[in-house]
């Protein structure tokens, strides 16, 4: 049964649609970008999780090695010396069919059976299926392949067919011999003879890593292991290496959460807002029932209890949206992580009940926190003077002190909080928060202070109704207030994000410019190494005058990854690494000669090294120590680690391969002419990449780019949770004023004149957001740079801040503003004053 | 997970090489495929030692196959097989940079029958025979998968070496008499079809001596054991559905090989027959009208199909006429496919006189 207040209660709401529908909405979109994002990142995580369980199948460790992985023999002597048959060998890699990669796991199906218990049914081979030939194919036909039947389907191939692959920008014919059903976790996957992926991938007598399958608590065979590998191989458990990998991709999703947090906070406003006006309209209907005998307690109750179901009615509806947005988002979020992390295929949202959940509790405990103030406000007034506006105004007029002192407590523990927390991301963005609320407690003062200012100069402009539509921001500060803040906290959030992004990408431009230094790059597409004699033929093209070498490496240990970027640079093109901490003459002696790298900034702050340190890196001979000769300034997003020079690299790893060229042209030699003469030698050989100095450039900004697409997508997202809210304000405003404009139209206002003071009340409610946006968008910008991408990435930005961005926000403020105006000023002019005056 | 049965079934398919001279059905299908391109036994060839002892690549199956019945000096007696199985799945090694490539496949099979305890135990072992991860060379000789291993010893011993875990072989054999040649100068044709024969012969008698583990207690041990070899490109005509082989070794000094193949009909195929060998090492080839078997008693096994689980073996050509016991009736493999291949006494009389012995015999098509 519900109390006939409630009925009360809600009989009001449905009486006003549009108010309804709007204080939903503003929940409806902050849950749902919550969700969409939360799904997004978890689908990703859970996705990649799965997959390497599918391919990790029952090891429990593994066994790697160094750049070029376990040479074939350490396996062979595990088995025929030690023994050991719990153990497989695995070679993996990258295959592209058509331009999808796909992942090529090279197996011995002999090994197996004691490391991965498949199940599960091959669904297809010939029609008459025996195994035997499928025994056959898959050990003796090169290039034979099985895959799931949705990889087949995808790729648009059919049991039976061979078909061109790409594998190291070499081309190769594949032969798909079987499929097998279900388990999406290996979509994507071709599982192969370990023949068959060294053959493809040129890796003869090495294998990527052997994987290991150790009985729970047999540290006996964990320590006979040990002891069995040779130096340059390490034993680690297979779960931890995921787990490390999968944590690359952490501090990126922990900022995504952050920025749909921050969508949240601006729905909060938004729904603040909205039950602050149905309470402050029904201050008739709550006053009579005071004074009808009801308690407090039961208003108050009665007021939560109603923004508890709008807030629940919303946040289903935004779970639903948020599912399907972040099916889009999903997209996005595995496309970057896919460009700066690991290989991971996604092919749906997992809608998890934890998500779901989270965007409930967050839609309902928003909607509750925003309706206490404004109803424990509404329940303590005497009832008679409940009935009284201006009562409200002055007791408005009366918190603001408190409210804006508060705020600047909060704005000053942010700063405390990101001066104390050393390097913690979390405590960073928790601080980003505070600031926001801190700052958005001040704007009403700032608003009331700045249009009590203005109403003067309003009306020397404008004449009485300017100076009215001014005032009345003032004066109507309990519920101008709120829109402004709301307003004015998205545009600051969308000011800070385009300052980041934009003084990013200047930096990351002025590094390419520095750094690129040859003229030419040439060099394998995602992986795999250049053919030695492909790149004797290049060298050896008229009007090359010199040459740099790079290889990319990945060494690893227990604690987790190492990326090495290994260097053979003629000395001319030293000055294109940044040396931060170190003498350039000394280190790059040092860099060259002895056994010393540099490090990546980013590396040097989340590993808290710098030049004059030592770091010790597992090499092919075991672990060894480096000296770090200094800190050079990167904002390379995939490989972010050392540097180190082909020599030192040559002492330490068995592994000669170069996998891309920076070529140095004689002056006056056409780059283009030699593009094409790369181009021409390269042709059926092996497929490179080619780029001029500048073509580079742009494509690594195409790049960059691209990863800020999601950043792009929420952005438009909390504008547009900014611009409901405005729209809400204005028209709960607006309606909430007919009679006040009934007044004025009765005295002589004509329709136009009532329209035209709206339209400038809300536009200088837009101008007073923006203005009160750029200050706390520019300190949110260089908290998001100097503190956050810090933490979160390690680079070291230099903030621009470009007049454009801000000019931009204060234009779309008051443009936004006018807009939610419009509706209101129309219907106040048309409407008929003895009616309205009626109408309460 | 999921990377599919495939490895399975292929494993399934592999290991259904474990039979004596020929593969069951599913292996069959495999075998049977096409014998182009491989050598087969036509003829009567020379045969080298040590040389034959090595692989013979070229043919499809060959095998090292090895049984024996043993004591330790506390009286417990064991019964063991370690065979290693070779297929070339190809006639060729297909090119490729790859050391994994290869043609050629090895399967062991180690069974130790604990007399005293009653137990049987099986472990097999697949390779492939590249990267040297199995293999087999002959000289010196050495076939292996992985850590199991017949290896030639410098002093001529043969050392056999496998580990399950559980329980473990480590024995060295001597042969006591010369290798002898099986059929027709070594030619043992199996059907009237010509090629349908393997290259064939035996060492009967190895005096053996090393260690058994089984759950960490090490037996010393020593007995007698048997080494058969046989490589062919052949497979079971349509109407033979299994064989029946005896190898006994009798009390005094001789040693009787005989196989019998059975016909769907439930006939003997004239095609079955042995070798006897005098005690001084002279063979002597039998036909298959030499030796009547009798079944005496079977066995059920727990898992269905019905063995025969002991015989009268009689031949008045050798005045022979023994029973044959299973020293346990369950010593049946489940290596994928499954047979019956087990440790016997030998009790009897030999032209009137008093003869015992042991032996092995192997049981196959009886259950699928």
């Amino acid at each position: 049964m519900i109390p006939v207040t409630y009925r009360a209660s809600f009989s009001y709401l449905l009486r006003h649609p549009w108010q309804l529908v709007l204080s939903l909405l503003g929940i409806v979109i902050g849950v749902a970008v919550i969700v969409a994002v939360d799904l997004a990142n978890s689908s990703a995580r859970k996705a990649f999780l799965m997959s390497m369980d599918a391919i990790t199948g029952e090891a429990t460790h593994q066994v790697i090695g160094g750049p070029n992985g376990v040479p074939e023999t350490v396996y062979r002597d595990l088995r025929t010396r030690e023994g050991l048959i719990n153990v497989a060998p695995v070679v993996e890699g990258t295959v592209n069919v058509d331009g999808v990669p796909v992942q090529l796991l090279g197996i011995d199906l002999f090994a197996e059976q004691s490391v991965r218990s498949f199940t599960g049914e091959t669904t297809s081979g010939e029609p008459d299926d025996d195994n035997s030939s499928l025994f056959l194919n898959f050990l003796l036909q090169p290039g034979a392949v099985t895959t799931t039947e949705q990889t087949a389907l995808d790729l648009g191939i059919a049991v039976g067919d061979t078909f061109a692959v790409s594998v190291g920008g070499r081309p190769q014919t594949a032969a798909l011999f079987a499929t097998f059903a279900g388990d999406s976790n290996l979509d994507r996957v071709f599982v192969t003879d370990i023949a068959t992926a060294q053959e493809w991938l040129d890796r003869p007598g090495w294998i990527s890593r052997i994987d290991v399958r150790i009985a729970d608590g047999d540290t006996a065979m964990l320590q006979r292991l040990e002891e069995a590998l040779a130096p340059g191989t390490q034993l680690l458990s297979a779960a931890g290496r995921t787990r490390s990998t999968a944590d690359m991709s952490q501090a990126f999703m922990t900022n995504l959460t952050a920025m749909s947090l921050l969508a949240l906070l601006v729905g909060l406003f938004l729904i603040f807002n909205a039950v602050n006006f149905s309470v402050l309209q029904r201050r008739g209907l709550i006053g009579v029932l005071r004074a009808l005998g009801l308690t407090r307690r039961q208003l108050l109750a009665m007021v939560l209890f109603e923004a508890a179901i709008v807030g629940f009615v919303a946040a289903v509806a935004g779970v639903l949206l948020g599912a399907m947005l972040g099916e889009q988002l999903l997209e996005l979020v595995s496309r970057t992580i896919n460009d700066l992390y690991f290989r991971v295929n996604v092919t749906a949202v997992s809608v998890s009940p934890f998500s779901v959940a989270k965007g409930l509790i967050a839609g309902v405990g928003a909607a509750l926190i925003a309706a206490a103030l404004p109803a424990f406000e509404a329940t303590s007034y005497q009832p008679r003077l409940a009935l009284t506006r201006s009562v409200i105004e002055r007791r408005a007029k009366n918190v603001l002190p408190v409210v804006t002192l508060t705020g600047i407590a909060g704005m000053i523990a942010a700063i405390a909080l990101i001066l104390s927390s050393g390097t913690s991301l979390v405590a960073g963005l928790t601080a980003v928060f505070l600031l926001i609320l801190g700052f958005a407690l001040c704007v009403p003062l700032f608003v009331r202070l700045s249009s009590t200012l203005v109403a003067p100069l309003a009306a020397r402009l404008g004449g009485t109704s300017a100076r009215m539509a001014i005032a009345g921001i003032a004066s109507g500060l309990s519920r101008t207030g709120i829109a402004i803040v709301a307003l004015a906290v998205a545009l600051s959030a969308t000011i800070g994000i385009s300052v980041m992004v934009d003084s990013f990408r200047s930096s990351v431009n002025a590094w390419l410019v520095q750094t690129l230094r040859a003229d030419v790059y040439t060099g394998t597409l995602r992986e795999g190494s250049m053919d030695p004699e492909l790149i004797a033929a290049i060298r050896s093209i008229d009007g090359v005058v010199d040459m740099s070498t790079r290889k990319r490496a990945t060494v690893e240990d227990a604690t987790g990854r190492t990326q090495l970027r290994v260097f053979e640079l003629p000395p001319e093109s030293y000055s294109g690494a940044e040396l931060i901490d170190a003498d350039p003459a000394v280190a790059w002696m040092a860099w060259e000669n002895e056994d010393a790298v540099f490090v990546s900034e980013p590396y040097a702050y989340q590993n808290g090294v710098g030049a004059g340190d030592r770091i010790t890196l597992p090499t092919d001979h075991g672990p060894r120590q480096f000296a770090v000769a200094a800190t050079f300034q990167s904002f390379d997003i995939n490989a972010s680690g050392l540097m180190m020079s082909r020599n030192t690299y040559a002492r330490h790893f068995r592994d000669p391969s170069v996998d891309s060229l920076g070529l140095y042209l004689a002056d006056g030699v056409d780059v283009d002419g030699v593009v094409d003469d790369i181009e021409r030698l390269s042709e059926g050989w092996q497929q490179l990449y080619i780029s001029s100095n500048a073509g580079l450039r742009d494509e690594s900004l195409r790049i960059f780019d691209r990863t800020f697409v999601i950043t792009d997508v929420l952005y438009w997202l909390t504008l547009g949770v900014a611009f409901i809210g405005i729209l809400s304000a204005m028209l709960a405003l607006q309606l909430e004023r007919a009679r006040e404009f009934a007044t004025l139209r009765a005295l002589g206002m004509t329709p136009g004149q009532v329209g035209g003071m709206i339209t400038a009340q809300t536009g200088a409610i837009g101008l007073l957001s923006g203005l009160a946006a750029v200050p706390l968008g520019i300190v949110m910008a260089y908290v998001l740079i100097k503190v956050i991408n810090r933490r979160a990435f390690g680079w070291q930005i230099d903030m621009t801040v470009a007049p454009d961005i801000l000019a931009v926000s204060v234009a779309f403020a008051i443009g936004a503003a006018v807009l939610a105006g419009l509706y209101p000023a129309w219907r106040a002019g048309r409407s008929q004053p003895a009616i309205a005056m009626r109408e309460e | 997970m999921r990377l599919s049965i495939l490895v399975l079934l292929l494993l399934a398919t592999a290991a259904s090489a474990d039979e004596r001279s020929q593969p069951p059905s599913q292996l069959a299908d495999l075998l049977s495929a096409d014998a182009e391109g491989y050598a087969s036994a036509i003829e009567p060839r020379a045969f080298t030692f040590p040389a034959d002892h090595g692989p013979h690549p070229e043919f499809r199956n060959e095998w090292w196959y090895v049984t024996g019945n043993l004591d330790s000096a506390d009286g417990r007696r064991f019964g063991y097989e370690l065979t290693i199985f070779r297929f070339a799945l190809a006639p060729e090694r297909p090119e490729s940079v790859s050391e994994w490539r290869t043609n050629q496949v090895y399967i062991a099979h180690l069974a130790i029958t604990d007399v005293s305890a009653e137990r049987f135990l099986v472990a097999q072992r697949y390779g492939r025979g590249a990267l040297g991860l199995a293999g087999a060379s002959a000289r010196p000789l050495r076939v292996w998968i992985d850590d199991w291993s017949i290896t030639e010893e410098r002093d001529g011993a043969w050392r056999l070496v496998a580990d399950d875990g559980e329980f473990a072989i480590d024995v060295s054999l001597v042969p006591r008499k010369p290798p002898v040649l099986n059929g027709d100068a070594g030619l043992s044709q199996k059907s009237s079809d010509p090629g349908n024969a393997s290259y064939y012969y035996s060492i009967t008698r190895l005096e053996t001596r090393g260690r058994i583990r089984i759950d960490g207690e090490e037996h010393n041990v020593n007995g007698l054991s048997w080494l058969d070899r046989e490589w062919s490109t052949s497979a079971l005509a349509d109407n033979q559905v299994g064989w029946d082989w005896f190898a006994l070794q009798f009390s005094d000094g001789s040693d009787l090989m005989f196989y019998g193949l059975r016909l769907s009909d439930g006939s003997q195929d004239p095609h079955s027959g042995g070798t006897f060998v005098t005690a001084d090492g002279i063979a002597t080839h039998l036909d298959a009208d030499d030796v009547e078997i009798t079944v005496l008693a079977t066995w059920d096994s727990p898992e269905g199909g019905t063995y025969p689980a002991q015989w009268q073996v009689r031949s008045n050509r050798l005045g022979l006429d023994v029973t044959v016991t299973p020293v346990l009736d369950d010593q049946e493999l489940f290596t994928t496919v499954r047979y019956w291949e087990g440790a016997v006494d030998v009790s009897g009389s030999r032209f009137g006189e008093p003869l015992s012995g042991r032996g092995y015999v192997e049981l196959t098509g009886y259950a699928q």
